[in-house]
């Protein structure tokens, strides 16, 4: 861990501060959440990471999707998606959201969940261990570093077509879209720039 | 300019107000505006002359007179700048009611009769102008029908009793003294005896007390605010009720005087200290039973009656920061009350007439100079440092910690505690949380009713950063009554047994202001969201369902309830129907019927006819 | 003198409380028999919450966090922190009782705007709550207030240097211990952290603040917990002043008197430290209260306690 040179705090205090202090969703996703008290608590001590669980998404900055997403947990998770704080990062836990996992074949599971929300990393396995959460926080910090965690940028530049496959699946949805959608299919706010930064 | 042009003014001014009425709206609300004012500015001409004694009529062998001095002056000039901004808060709020010549005739006799009762230089016209005052206050609280007509009810009994009792002690104080005049009455006290002085105070404490609704008498006071209409509201609140506390300046410091008045009793057992006592208790129990309250105006109606509270507890407590800090409270609570019954008759106003707190919310949106006035309002009652109210009641903490009285001044501090309570229920209930889908499309109060909040909100501010301006004008008064003066700076009290100063305390808040607002924008600049855009744990936030104002402090509730019913006004109904039933009794012997009143007479003559004719007892 | 110590006291102040977090986290996980966070892991919270850009629910949103802290910022100027207080004449225990209440209305304000009912109920909870633990702390303050004959805290102070820490003045025992009865109540610390309950209603007041909202109120949540754990150490262990009378007169005399300052300074911390890490003890043992087992609890002993020690106050003092 490069927590302590203060060199790096002072040249990127933003991006150091994402990743030392991960604070996650406390979302119950799917059967993989059973895995996360086990890395909160005593033994598989996640703090000494800086992550914890907060209590509603508007103070995280990382969302664990952690397990098989049904039609009817799509909705909560885009919601809760959307309220938090932008730069946010998520991570897909669990072999279902990357490609249905155990429920491939079922008619009320989302196969591919890259196509409705922003995914930055992946952990295979039915369920991972608590330790693949570090490994997971571990590797967030390299694409921190580097500057590839952008799942956040992807989708307020391409948000015409996550919110296509939405409503796609939901028809109209209740919820107004939440970056103004022009017809041109081009960049979308005028905060944004032609290579999708902020 | 004499007095007797002021009052002449005053009262021809309300029944002009009332003949143009009948002529025509607009003259008639222009006239009411012009006269109101033209009181102030009138009043405002006599700052610092002393007018001693001017005689203006001859009834039964009495002089009535008139006077003018820095008391009469403060208390006058309160009352015109009230009922003025009243009036001109009426000007909108009235349209919406019928017999609106009626109304702004009261309106202007009230505050002409209350401009009497502080000019009154004798307690004959005082005890005029007080009946006067009464009567058209109880026309004006019964003005909305319906359950408004229970309520005057209420207020006129009471009111009529404490007349009563003033009329005894007045009767007995000109049978003993021969003359009613303050002035005259003052050097002849220190003749009577303490039992003959105890007996007054205490038939001026039931007449005084009920107007001023301290403990016992309050009874009237809730159902009365909150069914008159709002703008009468304010002036009720605000003045009317400090006539009480008028009086008792009268009784106890210009008539008693202070040495006496301080001497009666011994140790605790002194007049002084029990109404004292009586003042604390009157802060504690009205100001929790607000908390309870689910209606506006009901919930700033007991407010009232704790706030006066802290002004019979800084007249009674008898040093002269008490005594100080009792009559800036008396400008203070003006100013914040009438603000606060505004704010809550524009909202009535704009929302067709309702103010159950539990069904509004939210209207911050929509009215955002009626939430100002508010948050000013509510911040000069809890006592915010910076307002006016946090004045006041530092000098009665101050001088009742200091002489040795701190259950006193806990009851007094616990008072601001239940105050800060109701004051964030009616603040959030109204205009914080969600607002209801049928109050989408109001609009903010009109500029008629915005110009008074305004003003009272500069006031609240100005005596809070710059207390002396008032705070000198008191001085007067308390050295005229025989009190230490206090050292009195711009902005605050110089004394060795711990200073206010503030000037330093509101620079410190407002740079540690300017460092919190630095330290905002420092951050990115935020994205602005509707309130449907909110925090649900992921579903869609259900409309007008997602606001926490019924029960809002629920779990207080169920552990304080039980000891905060109103045993006095339960009391009070259970001997009215005593009263009843005895006199139920009583009709059967004086049935009304004329037959049987001659069939008494007739067998009364045949018993005294029998006892002659058997025993010849008369010659 | 004073206008450098107007500065530099807030920023000592959020330092202290920031550390004192930190400390707090450090100390429950090693109770917890774990690792825990750095120490200085409340500061690398505040930076990330900063970078972050959040939503607004209007202008009051805004202004109301921004009065919470300048309340607490105030509150730290009238506090003496050794014999250093910048704002000592302006009126003593009784206005810093009266900002005290400008931080919780500022969160109601702010808090309130956002239209949600869980901030809503943090709101009255913590309302009902500050009423429950301010019954016997006004008690305990009036017993001090009339023992010293004085509404000065600065006087409080120095009359405790010259007759011992006020816990151990005999007549005003009860009132020391009905203190530390509720000094978890003023802190939010368990089991009387109700106000600000993650489970149980979404952090309460605190639940739609994110990005600079939340790094602000985490500013505030530091300088609020100097703030009432500095109000005990001066009123009940003595204030700063008492260091050894040799040390001082030496480190006088040697024309080193800007240590003495720094030594009190030093003094100071270290009796905060001792009551800070009490109550960290205590809030790694009790679950949290119901709000109504809080006021029961708040209204039954210790103001028993607090009601004794006025008592005692009142008889000796006389």
């Amino acid at each position: 861990m490069d927590r302590n040179q203060l060199i790096k705090w002072i040249k990127a205090p933003g991006k150091m501060g994402h990743k030392y202090s991960l604070h996650v969703v406390y979302f119950c996703t799917g059967c993989g959440i059973i895995e996360i008290p086990p890395s909160i608590t005593a033994r598989w001590d996640a703090e000494r990471f800086g992550v914890k669980p907060v209590a509603t998404p508007r103070q995280a900055n990382l969302f664990l999707v952690t397990g098989y997403v049904s039609l009817k947990t799509l909705k909560a998770i885009i919601r809760t998606y959307e309220q938090m704080p932008e730069p946010k990062f998520t991570v897909g836990f669990g072999s279902c959201p990357i490609n249905g996992g155990m429920y491939w074949d079922s008619y009320n599971t989302i196969k591919h969940l890259d196509k409705y929300i922003p995914i930055d990393g992946w952990i295979a396995g039915c369920m991972p261990r608590p330790e693949a959460v570090f490994v997971a926080v571990t590797h967030l910090w390299t694409l921190i570093d580097n500057d590839m965690a952008d799942g956040y940028k992807k989708y307020r530049k391409n948000y015409k077509y996550y919110r296509a496959n939405q409503e796609k699946l939901y028809g109209k949805l209740e919820w107004p879209p939440q970056f103004p959608i022009n017809d041109e299919g081009g960049p979308l706010s005028k905060s944004i720039n032609k290579n999708g930064q902020l | 300019m004499s007095l007797q042009l002021l009052l002449i003014i005053a009262f021809g001014s309300s029944l002009v107000t009332y003949i143009l009425g009948k002529l025509s709206q607009r003259l008639r609300d222009i006239f009411a505006v012009i006269a109101s004012w033209a009181l102030v500015v009138m009043v405002a001409v006599f700052y610092g002359k002393q007018v001693e004694n001017t005689s203006y009529l001859k009834f039964l062998d009495m002089n009535l007179i008139l006077r003018m001095d820095t008391l009469s002056w403060l208390f006058a000039i309160t009352i015109t700048v009230v009922g003025a901004l009243s009036i001109i808060f009426a000007l909108s709020y009235i349209k919406m009611k019928e017999r609106t010549d009626f109304f702004y005739l009261m309106m202007l006799l009230v505050n002409a009769s209350m401009l009497g009762i502080v000019l009154s230089g004798d307690l004959a016209s005082f005890y005029i102008f007080w009946e006067i005052m009464s009567w058209s206050a109880f026309l004006l609280i019964s003005y909305n029908r319906g359950p408004a007509l229970a309520a005057g009810m209420k207020y006129i009994v009471m009111s009529i009793l404490g007349s009563v009792a003033m009329l005894v002690a007045v009767l007995s104080l000109y049978g003993r003294f021969g003359t009613l005049v303050i002035s005259e009455l003052a050097p002849a006290m220190t003749s009577a005896s303490s039992g003959y002085i105890l007996f007054l105070l205490l038939l001026f404490f039931t007449s005084f007390g009920v107007k001023n609704a301290v403990l016992p008498f309050h009874t009237w006071l809730p159902d009365a605010h909150s069914e008159a209409p709002s703008p009468f509201s304010a002036v009720l609140s605000g003045i009317l009720i400090k006539m009480g506390t008028y009086g008792f300046f009268i009784v106890i410091y210009a008539i008693v005087g202070l040495k006496i008045f301080l001497g009666l009793g011994q140790g605790i057992l002194s007049f002084h200290y029990i109404l004292s006592i009586v003042g604390a208790i009157t802060i504690i129990i009205p100001s929790f039973i607000a908390v309870l309250q689910n209606d506006a105006k009901r919930l700033l109606a007991w407010s009232t009656v704790g706030q006066a509270g802290y002004i019979i507890l800084g007249i009674a407590y008898g040093t002269s920061l008490s005594v100080t800090s009792g009559l800036f409270h008396f400008v203070n609570h003006a100013a914040f009350k009438a603000l606060l019954f505004m704010v809550v008759g524009a909202v009535e106003y704009r929302t067709g007439g309702v103010r159950d707190l539990n069904s509004l919310g939210g209207l911050i949106k929509k009215m955002p100079v009626t939430f100002i006035g508010a948050i000013v309002g509510v911040c000069g009652l809890i006592g915010v440092p910076l307002t006016n109210g946090f004045v006041s009641k530092w000098l009665i903490y101050k001088t009742l910690i200091l002489e040795g009285s701190p259950l006193l001044a806990f009851a007094a501090l616990i008072g601001t505690w239940g105050t800060i309570l109701y004051s964030y229920k009616l603040i959030h209930n109204i205009f914080l949380g969600q607002l209801p889908v049928e109050y989408k499309e109001i609009k903010d109060a009109p500029i008629s009713m915005q110009v008074p909040m305004v003003i009272f909100s500069l006031v609240i501010v100005t005596f809070g950063v710059l207390p002396g301006v008032p705070l000198r004008i008191i001085n007067n008064i308390i050295s005229s009554l025989g009190f230490e003066p206090l050292n009195v700076s711009l902005w605050g009290i110089v004394s060795e047994t711990g200073a206010l100063n503030t000037i330093n305390i509101s620079v410190a808040v407002i740079i540690a202001g300017i460092i919190a607002w630095l330290i905002y924008r420092a951050g990115k600049s935020a994205v602005r969201v509707s309130q449907d855009d909110n925090y649900a744990a992921g579903a869609y936030v259900p409309v007008d369902k997602y606001s926490y104002t019924v029960d809002f402090y629920n779990p207080l509730y169920r552990i304080v309830s039980p000891f905060l019913k109103d045993y006095i006004d339960i009391f009070y109904v259970k001997l009215t129907g005593w009263t009843r039933k005895f006199c139920g009794k009583v009709r059967l012997v004086y049935t009304g019927d004329v037959g049987n009143y001659v069939m008494y007479i007739m067998s009364f003559i045949a018993l005294l006819i029998f006892i002659q004719l058997t025993w010849s007892v008369w010659k | 003198m004073n206008i450098a110590w107007t500065v530099f006291l807030p920023i000592i102040a959020f330092l202290i409380g920031i550390f004192f977090l930190g400390l707090s986290r450090k100390i429950m996980a090693r109770i917890q028999w774990r690792y825990g966070p750095p120490i200085t892991q409340p500061i690398i919270d505040i930076i990330r919450a900063f970078s972050q850009r959040s939503v607004s629910h209007g202008i009051l949103f805004n202004l109301g966090i921004a009065l919470s802290v300048a309340g607490s910022v105030a509150v730290v100027l009238f506090l003496p922190f050794g014999k250093v207080c910048p704002l000592s004449s302006s009126g003593g225990l009784l206005v810093i009782l009266y900002l005290m209440l400008l931080s919780p209305l500022g969160f109601a304000l702010s808090g309130g705007e956002a239209a949600n009912p869980n901030i809503s109920i943090g709101i009255s909870r913590k309302f009902i709550l500050a009423l429950g633990y301010e019954v016997p702390m006004l008690l305990i303050l009036l017993s001090l207030m009339t023992y010293h004959k004085t509404i000065s805290i600065v006087k409080i102070v120095e009359a405790q240097q010259n007759t011992g820490w006020s816990i151990v003045t005999l007549p005003l025992v009860l009132s020391g211990i009905a203190y530390l009865l509720i000094l978890p109540a003023i802190l939010g610390v368990r089991p009387f952290e109700i106000a600000g309950a993650s489970q149980e209603i979404s952090s309460g007041p605190m639940a739609e603040y994110g990005g600079q909202y939340l790094a602000i109120a985490d500013v505030e949540h530091a300088l609020s917990l100097f703030i009432g754990i500095a109000l005990f150490v001066n009123l009940f262990l003595g204030g700063a002043g008492d260091i050894f009378a040799p040390v001082e007169n030496f480190l006088a005399s040697s024309g080193l008197s800007c240590m003495v300052t720094f030594l009190e300074g030093l003094v100071f911390f270290v009796k905060m430290l001792a009551v800070f890490v009490i109550c960290v003890f205590i809030n790694a043992v009790y679950p949290r209260l119901r709000i109504e087992q809080a006021i029961g609890y708040l209204w039954r002993w210790p103001t028993i306690f607090a009601f004794a020690g006025l008592v005692i106050v009142l008889i000796v003092g006389r």
